[in-house]
């Protein structure tokens, strides 16, 4: 009860003295409300509550006067930007097999791996004070003060590169009505045979405007300063936020899913899990592609051209040309026709034409099936 | 301070908070004479309906001939957004609030979210920018207007601003 208490009033700004009235005694808090900041760590792991923690922050708390920090790591989990396609930017049939989450932001930006490894840091603002640059810099140079030997430096995109070569943080941000967020990684000791498995297309022949990511060789901090910490690296990083920004900052813990300190917070992790919004907001595209058919009676192999539009996450239309000789073109027509309407996911696919196939159970059973196999394993 | 005080007597749902929060004194009203032109307009003549209004938040919107407000960005908005790399725009058939968050521009600087300067519908959205979102950066009040939608209620115009005290918003801002 205490910590929520403390927290709710440290969202508020509220000063010392209202605090002894409610009993709480926080004697780090600042009166003068210009030069206290306010650090925050999340006690949780899901990347959806801590997606929906920093929207609820962002439209909730009066960033005018004065900035937040907000420091945070997920379970392994493939987290996009807003306009981004899944399909082309990460694999998602191996995230399936691995456990891995995949979420989709509301900032900009592209395609980034998260697990217990990496550190996520937000910086609030107002819009006025929106300032990337500055923001990076905290990190930079608690990093030079950590280990004076680290060759790190800030991008014209902001990244941060290691030894002027390796990737260990990128940036991504929002802008609302009000107020921004800039918020960025750091890998200090991510898995990075899991890193760059599940950062591969899962569909090949994607045609789409959206945005795309831009691949990077990256490394761990504990590769070049193996000594360093993951606790030391977070008291660095707290310091040289205050430091920048000349401020005694207020540290504390948060519990995301806490509806008493954010309430409303549960709606937007409930969004942001959403197929709706982490598949279906990806922006039209086009699939072109060519398939590999099997028969085990024929010698030769032979594949067929798939042309497929998919709008909100769903097949918008389906065209399949099919070797004449293999397969009646009526047969490929009803399966085109099948998937239209139907969510681009190989499970739903599967559900859709089991019917079908069952119906089918004469000579070109199997290589339906084999088509339908080869369809939805290009679905990811 | 205030705006936090005002949430603890709300209930928790996230959607109805937003509206309240940047409602409150941030839209100025036309003056009366402009009032009495725009009633007159919709009926007759077109000489005044090509006029922008705007909204706090850089938003513009024109309303055509037949009735229909056309919504881009301002000038100030593209300038400050810098090349615009996507565009997320609403599905047609979008029912919106005025200031409901519509969509998004990502540009290098971020992602920016874009607020409906009106209530109304989603008639059109404009295609050309799935290939040129730079239309956004290059033509802000032609062709790069965003999406069209229906004006449910037309007395929301009034509280928008005209291109003059735009003008003086701005210039309040930069300094």
């Amino acid at each position: 009860m205490l910590q929520l208490r403390r927290t709710l009033a440290l969202l508020k700004g509220e000063t010392g003295n209202q605090l002894a009235r409610t009993g709480s005694s926080l004697p780090f808090l600042d009166s003068a409300n210009n030069s206290s900041g306010l650090v925050l760590q999340s006690q949780s792991t899901d990347v959806y509550q801590n997606l929906a923690l920093e929207d609820w922050i962002d439209a909730h708390v009066d960033l005018q006067q004065r900035g937040i920090l907000l420091l945070w790591r997920n379970q392994p989990a493939v987290v996009i930007g807003r306009h981004q396609n899944p399909w082309s930017e990460c694999n998602l049939p191996a995230m399936r097999k691995m456990g891995i989450a995949l979420a989709r932001r509301r900032s900009g930006g592209g395609t980034v791996f998260h697990d217990h490894g990496n550190l996520n840091l937000t910086f609030f603002a107002s819009k006025k004070a929106y300032d990337r640059k500055r923001n990076l810099k905290v990190v930079t140079e608690a990093l030079r003060r950590l280990r004076p030997n680290l060759d790190v430096r800030a991008t014209d995109r902001f990244d941060i590169l290691l030894n002027g070569h390796y990737k260990i943080s990128g940036t991504a941000s929002r802008l609302s009505r009000k107020s921004s967020y800039h918020h960025c990684t750091l890998l200090h000791s991510a898995d990075r045979s899991a890193l760059s498995t599940v950062l591969r297309p899962s569909c090949p022949g994607i045609l789409s405007n959206a945005t795309p990511s831009v691949p990077s060789p990256v490394a761990n901090l504990i590769d070049h300063a193996p000594s360093l910490a993951w606790e030391e690296l977070l008291e660095a990083l707290v310091q040289q936020y205050n430091t920048e920004f000349g401020l005694s900052s207020v540290f504390t813990l948060v519990d995301p899913s806490s509806e008493c300190v954010f309430p409303g917070v549960g709606n937007i992790s409930t969004e942001l899990r959403s197929w709706d919004w982490t598949f279906g907001r990806t922006p039209k595209f086009r699939v072109e592609t060519l398939l590999e058919l099997r028969d085990e009676h024929l010698p030769a192999r032979c594949s067929a051209q798939l042309q497929m539009e998919v709008k909100g996450g769903q097949v918008e239309s389906c065209r399949l040309d099919v070797p004449a000789g293999w397969l009646p073109l009526w047969l490929s027509r009803q399966l085109s026709d099948v998937l239209v309407g139907e969510r681009f996911c190989p499970h739903r696919a599967a559900a859709a034409v089991t019917a079908m196939l069952r119906a089918e159970k004469g000579q070109f059973h199997s290589r339906l099936n084999n088509l339908c196999e080869a369809v939805l394993a290009m679905m990811g | 301070m205030a705006a936090y005080a005002l949430l603890r007597s709300m209930s928790s749902s996230f959607s109805s908070v937003l509206p309240l929060l940047s409602r409150s004194g941030s839209l100025s009203p036309a003056p009366l004479a402009v009032k009495t032109l725009f009633r007159r307009t919709l009926a007759s003549s077109s000489r005044f309906s090509a006029a922008l209004k705007f909204t706090d938040k850089h938003e513009w919107v024109r309303v055509e001939d037949d009735g229909i407000g056309t919504v881009g960005i301002s000038n100030f908005a593209q300038e400050a957004l810098g090349d615009v790399v996507y565009c997320g725009l609403p599905e047609v058939g979008t029912q919106l609030a005025q200031q409901d968050e519509f969509g998004a521009l990502e540009s290098v600087k971020a992602a920016s979210e874009l607020y409906s300067p009106l209530t109304g519908e989603v008639v059109e959205v404009n295609s050309l920018l799935a290939d040129k979102p730079g239309l956004v950066n290059k033509s802000c009040y032609k062709d790069g207007w965003l999406m069209k939608m229906t004006i449910a209620k037309p007395a929301e115009l009034d509280s928008l601003m005209d291109e003059a005290a735009y003008e003086r918003y701005i210039r309040s801002i930069e300094d």
